[in-house]
């Protein structure tokens, strides 16, 4: 019965990473003579260097601030009992159901040509959109582990003279803790990932491997490097898999899953 | 949670939550407000009307790849939280590990993958590509944890039931707002997917719709942007009361 799901599993994640290993061996423009020496040869890409700047200015800023304000609305959301709370929800999701190349129009719109064009600024307007597209269904899967607290829980904690805010953060907080590591891992390894926006403003001309992402991306449609490519893609992936094995190791999932 | 007494407090909650949601709606009025000035007429007619070739194509790519995703999910998490497989920890373990790794971060090794089996450029690709969605496997293993106590798989076993037959009767039945929620969160992520068909269909007449957007900037992005929201707002309307009774409740629980 879960054959299906183990064959995708493994021809969606564990079969390209093994065969982009592989792949990295082959001659390419990047290492004409081949060999896992193409590691090293494309972290030399004078490419590289600004695109790992401009990730980490997203991680540094926006992930923090995206992970403040998916839990500040999602305990408030959860803090009262509010007329119209599923609207207001629904308010809060809908841009991040809009398509990004809509959102990406919106914010050219918004903040006009001249800032666009301007380069001090395209990092804080990448993270801008990244941030108004990314928050929305965070906090719908936020205020949904909030409402997964058992109520007991909440009401000994109200018993014991807890005001709402102290309940927030000494009970709700670390009760949904878990799921708060994986948004702030998931937000981290976005931004490093980070493609669709500087993507969608490469008519800006400034954007044009703006990010790593979009380098491994060049690397096999410009270059026709297949190599370079899957050599940038899997290092990427390392500080990924990492802490996808550290949330693991850290939260009890796999413990609950022994004792049932 | 029902608070004890309403207070000002409540009324400045409430005032900062509604101030957040103008603040977060602007982008949706301004769609709204650009989208009266928009019309049809050169969407349709661009490129003798690729738009419908775009249209048909996210289609087939987003009906497919999501029946694959929530089957598979949901059998998947059923299999994870209720019987006793092979590798069941190991699979779990995977099974997390991966929901930490975006699939956008597999763009380019899935794309040097289906380029040598001879897919690339194809929907098929793409499906198969699209169609691993382990966080939906990990909503349904905490779903069928919380909702199917082992006392009850154990009198079906009784009652002669094999592994399938506990699925058929009393996973399945059980499942309808799983479903609802898992198809929601597989739906927005493959609707708006970028950058996976954006690497996948480099040929402009086998792309879909979130990548064709980008033709169509300044003549009608905004009135293609709200015909792309108005699925994703009707699926979240139809499974919001579930995310509202708690999306974890399982993990929570003992």
């Amino acid at each position: 019965m879960i054959l299906p799901y183990v064959c995708f599993m493994f021809f969606c994640g564990i079969i390209p990473i093994a065969y982009g290993i592989l792949e990295v061996r082959n001659p390419s423009w990047v290492n004409m003579d081949g060999g896992y020496e193409t590691f090293l040869k494309v972290l030399q890409d004078f490419r590289v260097g600004p695109a790992l700047i401009n990730v980490f200015f997203i991680i540094i800023i926006f992930v923090p601030l995206m992970a403040i304000t998916v839990l500040s609305i999602s305990l408030l959301l959860d803090a009262t009992e509010l007329r119209g709370n599923a609207l207001m929800r629904l308010l809060f999701l809908i841009p991040a159901l809009i398509p990004t190349g809509v959102a990406v129009l919106f914010w050219v719109s918004v903040v006009g040509p001249d800032v666009v064009w301007d380069h001090s600024n395209i990092r804080w307007f990448i993270g801008s959109i990244a941030f108004s597209t990314g928050i929305g269904s965070w906090i719908v899967i936020q205020y949904g582990s909030l409402r997964s607290i058992p109520p007991e829980v909440l009401e000994a904690g109200i018993i014991d003279g807890c005001n709402r805010f102290q309940l927030a953060i000494r009970l709700k907080l670390p009760m949904i803790s878990r799921y708060v590591a994986y948004m702030v891992i998931l937000l981290i390894v976005s931004a490093l990932q980070i493609f669709n926006e500087p993507n969608l403003l490469m008519f800006t001309n400034m954007t044009t491997d703006w990010s790593l992402s979009q380098i491994a991306f060049s690397y096999a449609f410009k270059a026709a490097d297949f190599a370079g490519s899957s050599a940038l893609s899997i290092m990427i992936l390392i500080p990924n898999i990492i802490l996808a094995l550290l949330f693991v190791f850290f939260t009890d999932f796999i413990k609950k899953s022994k004792n049932s | 949670m029902k608070p004890v007494k309403q207070d000002r407090n409540s009324s400045l909650i409430k005032i900062t939550l509604w101030f957040m949601a103008f603040l977060t709606s602007i982008p949706f009025l301004w769609l709204i407000k650009d989208a009266g000035r928009m019309i049809f007429a050169p969407i349709i007619y661009y490129d003798n009307g690729i738009f419908f070739v775009w249209l048909k194509n996210t289609s087939i790519f987003v009906g497919s790849a999501l029946l694959i995703s929530v089957l598979t999910c949901v059998t998947a998490g059923f299999v994870m939280a209720v019987l006793n497989v092979p590798f069941r920890r190991f699979l779990l373990f995977s099974t997390l590990v991966t929901m930490l790794i975006p699939i956008t971060a597999m763009a380019m090794p899935l794309y040097v993958l289906i380029d040598r089996i001879h897919l690339n450029n194809t929907l098929l690709g793409l499906i198969l590509a699209s169609s691993y969605f382990p966080f939906g496997a990990f909503l349904s293993y905490l779903y069928y944890s919380s909702v199917l106590p082992q006392e009850l798989i154990g009198m079906g076993r009784i009652d002669g039931l094999t592994d399938f037959g506990i699925y058929r009767h009393l996973g399945i039945p059980l499942s309808k707002s799983l479903i609802s929620i898992v198809t929601f969160f597989s739906f927005v992520g493959l609707w708006n997917s970028y950058q996976l068909p954006r690497v996948l269909l480099i040929d402009p007449s086998r792309s879909v719709m979130s990548i064709g957007i980008e033709v169509f900037y300044g003549q009608g992005t905004t009135l293609i942007g709200i015909m792309m929201l108005i699925p994703s707002v009707l699926l979240y309307l139809a499974s919001q009361k579930t995310i509202a009774r708690g999306i974890f409740s399982g993990a929570m629980k003992g």
